[in-house]
Formats: structure tokens, sequence, C-alpha cells
């Protein structure tokens, strides 16, 4: 066994985020780019090394390739310690034969290993696909103060978004009383994040026992917390207030996208602080041509603009070349606008190419070019 | 292929850089937005899988290490080989016109001692381009010279840039200085590992000299060749020639030159945030690094990483470093504002093309105000 570590971090990356649509043809959802330069796992991975958690389990499934070769060993989010680090844990064989990972519960249980590994006092279980910004340090503390056997993140959501989330009931002491998943009339606005943390011991515990339980989906959301919940167990709720969001939608991922463009967007990448970090490539500096014009945008490194770009967000090394058009639109990295051709209310995917002289969106709905895809034009 | 170790010299100061190198070496200047000019001669290592290089240090290391750490961001930290920081001889600072002082190489004869490689290709830390060495290796072993120096025609003259004497494929003597269209020397050359050493034997007497001028009795003796190199590159000495070649960059064509995707240029990654153009921002010919924030104007101007430009202010034909910020309706023309600056509201500095001003860092600043990093 290694050194006792107080804490470490399970992160949950093995989602496909189906209602990405093109966007996670080919990648995992948490490998999905964000910003420009950023992809939806840099924000848990960067809140788990600026509140202090040196060691990470990143479980993938889905299309892994570019989420582990992006990831690789952590260094890009300053994860370098030797007796910790980032750690891909994908499903593997065994003597009983191999299998994926039937649910987000049983990804954990097959990775007990690990956390025995690292000898952890409390386990602290994340999506890799959520935008937040969010000192887990403070969770912690709160788990550890009122002394609970796990303790649920949540905030407050408006009351008609609230049969979309798993709503906890507390009481004055925000001990959870009630577990409802994605309840019809939900008695409180009280969503869970999908962050947990738990009592090493207890989760493992609780982890075996689900496992032998054919009738469960292996699922922390409908499995484990009612059952810890039905058990008497004490599960604290620890109140988040800021911005948090899973994008799960492309008009989801399109507005939060496009909130970034605002003067005082409501989730400022920019906190000097705890910094979002990215594992980004070498690129020179965006560069900016003689006839082009730019109003409110977002640029990042190896961009090239020789065109007009309007209202829109152009990731790492894209070009809009002469006479070509941009508005409202977000460039994923990589991609390239032909000469002439406009780009209106759309996502273009990463290395899409959108021809010379065509138009790609329209004004009613988003359109998206997967990445890799060549528009030429027509239907 | 055989086997080569690399040796950046840094070891070189001017004072022709009107104070933008008081507290730093020419390696470690900043350069187009988010480079500093070592990054050029370590990724051109890199990029032509030299991967033992020792870097010799100027006078003022400080921050020439800061920036480069253990040399990760050029994938130099590793077991075998890897980066060696090299104590730099400390009087080459008063002799700023030399780029390869034997005392320097004297000072760290383990490391090339130690190695077994073949070959040491040696360059200099204020060039500006993406040179792959591969080539030049090749035809320095195909050639059997004792040395092979890399020059080109030289597109402009230059007191600083030395220049080379021929008699058909040898060279036979160097000049300090050169006129446009003569043959320059690029400040980069292979040697055999073992004639390096041997240099030291023969000349240590006169270790406080230039390897170049050091030699001057023996090029007849030595079979000395010259290596043709076609691709883009700049050497930076004064302060017109780092605006202009910082200005270069602005042409697509240089950087498309320069920045070619598989030879890229390395720097030390910092997570900037995007830059951002605001609602009312002109920005056109320029370049405008990440962590930048700009709702004034921009023309003709590169801006690094971290710049504030506030609204009605005007930038023009200017470098603006790390973290500057320019307040409502000021202008800026024909300048260098080196790092952490505060540029107040309505307040007018100007150059002029011929005579750049420059701001040195940290010259004004406003209490609790910092800018973006």
């Amino acid at each position: 066994m290694g050194r006792r570590k107080q804490c470490i971090a399970m992160l949950l990356a093995g989602g496909q985020g189906s209602r990405l649509g093109a966007l996670t043809q080919n990648i995992a959802k948490p490998a999905v780019s964000f910003g420009g330069k950023y992809r939806m796992i840099d924000f848990s991975l960067s809140n788990c090394n600026n509140s202090g958690i040196d060691t990470v389990g990143v479980l993938t499934q889905y299309r892994p390739f570019e989420l582990n070769s992006y990831v690789g060993n952590g260094a890009a989010w300053d994860f370098s310690s030797l007796d910790g680090g980032v750690y891909i844990l994908p499903p593997y064989e065994t003597q009983t034969g191999g299998k994926w990972y039937k649910g987000t519960a049983d990804a954990i249980y097959r990775n007990i290993d690990f956390i025995n590994r690292f000898n952890a006092e409390y386990v602290l279980i994340l999506s890799g696909d959520h935008l937040y910004r969010m000192n887990y340090k403070k969770m912690l503390k709160d788990h550890i103060e009122k002394g609970a056997a796990a303790t649920i993140a949540c905030m407050e959501v408006e009351w008609k978004e609230a049969s979309r989330f798993g709503i906890l009931s507390v009481d004055d002491n925000d001990r959870i009383t009630k577990f409802a998943e994605k309840p019809k009339k939900p008695e409180s606005n009280l969503a869970s994040m999908g962050i947990y943390i738990f009592n090493a011991d207890l989760l493992k515990k609780k982890l075996k026992e689900d496992a032998k339980d054919e009738e469960s989906a292996h699922d922390f959301g409908k499995n484990i917390i009612p059952k810890l919940l039905a058990e008497g167990k004490h599960l604290n709720c620890y109140r988040f207030k800021g911005f948090w969001k899973d994008v799960g939608t492309i008009p989801s991922y399109y507005e939060t996208s496009m909130d970034l463009l605002e003067e005082e967007p409501e989730f400022s990448l920019y906190d000097e602080k705890f910094p979002i970090m990215s594992n980004s490539n070498i690129y020179p500096v965006q560069y900016i041509g003689e006839k082009a014009t730019l109003s409110n945008c977002m640029i990042n490194n190896g961009c090239r603009v020789f065109g007009n770009v309007k209202h829109s967000i152009l990731g790492i090394g894209c070009e809009v070349d002469e006479g070509a058009e941009v508005i409202d639109s977000i460039l994923l990295p990589g991609c390239i606008i032909e000469k002439n051709a406009k780009v209106i209310h759309a996502i273009v995917g990463e290395n899409a190419v959108v021809c010379a002289d065509t138009v790609f969106g329209n004004e009613d709905e988003i359109e998206v070019l997967g990445n890799g895809e060549k528009y030429k034009g027509g239907e | 292929m055989k086997d080569v170790i690399g040796l950046i010299s840094a070891n070189y100061s001017t004072d022709k850089m009107e104070g933008l190198s008081d507290e730093r070496s020419i390696s470690s200047m900043p350069f187009g937005g988010r480079y500093r000019l070592v990054d050029f001669s370590l990724s051109n290592m890199i990029n032509s899988g030299i991967t033992e290089v020792g870097l010799i240090t100027p006078y003022k290391f400080r921050s020439l290490l800061d920036h480069i750490g253990t040399g990760s961001a050029w994938l130099l930290d590793r077991k075998k080989g890897g980066l060696y920081i090299l104590p730099g001889a400390t009087f080459g600072m008063s002799r700023s016109s030399d780029r390869f002082l034997l005392c320097d190489v004297m000072q760290n004869e383990a490391y090339i001692r130690r190695s077994n490689a073949d070959y040491v290709i040696v360059t200099s830390a204020n060039i500006v381009a993406s040179m792959d060495f591969n080539p030049i290796i090749e035809a320095h072993a195909a050639s059997g010279a004792d040395m092979t120096m890399v020059c080109k025609e030289s597109t402009r003259t230059s007191n600083f840039l030395m220049g080379i004497k021929k008699d058909g494929e040898k060279v036979t003597g160097i000049i300090h200085g050169v006129e446009k269209g003569e043959t320059a020397f690029l400040d980069t050359f292979i040697v055999g590992r073992e004639l390096l050493l041997k240099f030291i034997d023969w000349y240590s007497a006169k270790d406080y000299m230039d390897i170049f001028d050091i030699m001057e009795p023996d090029y007849e003796k030595m079979d000395i060749r010259t290596y043709e190199y076609n691709g883009y590159s700049r050497e930076i000495f004064t302060l017109q020639n780092y605006f202009d070649f910082n200005m270069e960059l602005l042409d697509p064509d240089v950087s498309y030159r320069l920045f070619d995707p598989q030879m890229p240029i390395r720097t030390k990654v910092q997570d900037c945030i995007p830059g951002r153009l605001l609602p009312g921002s002109e920005v056109s010919d320029s370049l405008v690094s990440s962590g930048c924030w700009v709702k004034g104007k921009v023309d003709h101007s590169i801006l690094f990483r971290g710049v504030t430009v506030e609204e009605g202010a005007v930038v023009s034909n200017s470098i603006i470093m790390q973290s500057c910020i320019i307040r409502k309706d000021a202008v800026i023309k024909d300048a260098v504002i080196d790092r952490n600056n505060v540029i107040g509201a309505g307040m007018i500095i100007k150059g002029s093309p011929g005579e750049i001003y420059v701001m040195k860092k940290e010259q004004r600043t406003e209490e609790n105000v910092k800018g973006r990093y």
C-alpha cells in the first residue's frame, strides 16, 4: 500500500453524450471542445488540482483514444507527484472474463483496487463533463465536520427545471431526508450535481453489496444513494453556489458557449487563483489580417483571420480566409472556413472545412458540421 | 544517422537594446507575442531529433532559467540526455560581438567530453529561424569536412553578422560585418566532437576570444565548408532588428515559413484564457495573444499575452509586452512597451518609425493594479 491519502478523486469520463449528436460522433463527451481551447474534462481536472487533490482516476469507456491521449499523465493540469497523479482506468479483463462498465457504481466497484492502492480515507466522485469551478476542499471540510457517511453537492435550480435532476429534500442541518431521481412533482429544488464524497470504507462495502444485486442498475443516483438513505446513514447535502452546468444538448452547448462572449459572462474562464488549465497544443499567436474585421469574439492560438467574424468563438488553429464571414458561430479547433464562405448560427466541428463560396447554417436552428467533415454546399 | 549533441550559446549580450535587455539577456527577449528568442534554438534541436542539449547561460540568466525550467516544454527533461544548463564564462558580457567564446566551451568541457556523439551542433540564441539540422548534419558527414558553417546570402547590411571568405568550397577566413548580398554566417555550425575538444588544447591561451577569431591563422590548414540555408532566418543584435523582425511576423508569408506545423516552435505554456475582442474593438494586421482584452483600436502591432486595451485607446506600429494595460483614449505609436506597464488614460506615447520609443519594464504602474496574466 502507498502512503495514506486523505482524499482521491474518481472521475467518470466514459459517457457518450449522445444528445450532443455530431459533436460526440467520434469522441467521448468529456473530450468535447469548449471555449475554443478547453475540453470539458479540463474543468473537473483543474478543480481537483486547484483543490489540492493530487490523485485522480479517470474512468473511460466510450471512444477513449482522444481522451486518453489528451489527459496523458495529467502533467498539463499540474499533476505530478511521486505518489499520485492522473491514471486512466479503462474496463479490463479478469480471470473470470471482462465486461464493459455497466453503470457509474459498477465502474468504481471494478476499480476498488485503485482506491486501496492509495489507501484513501475519502473518495470524491465526479463527472468529467460538467462546467463549473468548485473547491472540493471546502466540500470535504463540510463532510468531515458534519461527520457524514456521504456528502452530495447540490445547488438550487429553477423549479420548472427541477424534474430533470436528482432532487434532494433536507432537514434544518442539511441532512438529506429524501432523494428522488427526476421526480415528476419535485418536493424541493435542490438538485444533485452528481458530485459525491464517500467515506472510503463505507463506499467499498456498499459497492460490493451492489455488485451482487442482480436487480441493481449499478448507478449512484438510482441505487447506491437510495439504499444508504433507506439504511438511515447520515447523508449530508453540501450547498454549492456559483455556476454549474451539465452541457448535455446542442442548444445548451451553444448558449453556454455564447455566454462567454458577454462582457461579464456568467461563467468566467478567468480566475488567477483558480485557473482552468488545459493541455493545449503549441501554436503561434493569433494573427489578424489587414482586411479582417472582428467584433465581439473570442480567439485562440494559431488562428489566422483574413475574413470577417462577428459574435463568434474561434478555437485553436482555425482559419477564416479572405471574404469569408462567420457570424454567431462556434468554430472548434482546427477548422477552416474557405474564401467567401459564410457560416451563420452554426457549430463547425474540429478540423472540419466549410468550402469556398458555400453557406453553412441558418438563423432558425443551430447547424452542426461534424468533426473532420467537409461541407461542399447543397443539402 | 550520426549521433549529435547540441550546444546553444546564449552567453551573448548587447547594449543596443535601449533598456529592454537591462534585466534580461538577448536569449530571453520576448518575441512574436508569446515566445522568447531561445525558443527557436531549443525547438530546432528537438525538432531535429537532438535530445542532448547544453545551454550556455548568459551573465543575466534569471529570466532565461525562469523560462526554461527543466526544459520540459521542449521535451528535454529526460533520463537519457536532456537539457544541461552550462555556466557561461562571465566576462563574455562585455564583449558583445562574440557569440562563441572558447572559454565558454572550456568551462563546460565535461559536457562535451562525457558524450559519445560524433558531432556537436552549435548555435546561438539570438536567431529567429525554424531550421532542421538534419540536412546540415548529413551534408557535413558526407563532405568529411572538419567543420561546416551554416550561411546565407545576407538580406541586409549588418555590422554584427559575420561574413565568410571562401576559396572554392573551403572557408578561408571570416570578416566582421557584411554588406547586403554577401555570404553571412548564421551563427550555427557543426563540428566533430573530438575536434572541438582539440580546440581547447590548441587555443587555450586565447580562450577569451571567439572561436572564429582564434582560428584566423589556421583556416587554410583546416577543411571548413559552408552549408547554404534557404529558409527564413533573422539574427537579432539591435533594437531596430528586434522591432523590425517582430513586425515581419505580420507578413502571413513569413509566419507560414517560420511556424511550420511539422516544426513547431515550442515555448513555456501558460494557461491564458482565449483572447477577447470586445464590441467596438477595431483590430487589423496584428498579433493578439491569449489573455488579451481589447476594446480599442489596434493596427500593425503585436500584443503579448494578457494585454488590455481599453475603449478609445489606439495602438499602432507598436509592440506591447505581457500584462500591460493601455487605459482609455491613450495613444501608442512606434513604441515598444515592456512588461507590466500601465499607460494612463489619455496619455500619448509616440516614437517614429526610425526611432522606436522604448518604455522599460514596470516604469508606470498604478497602485493595486495588476495586468492579466
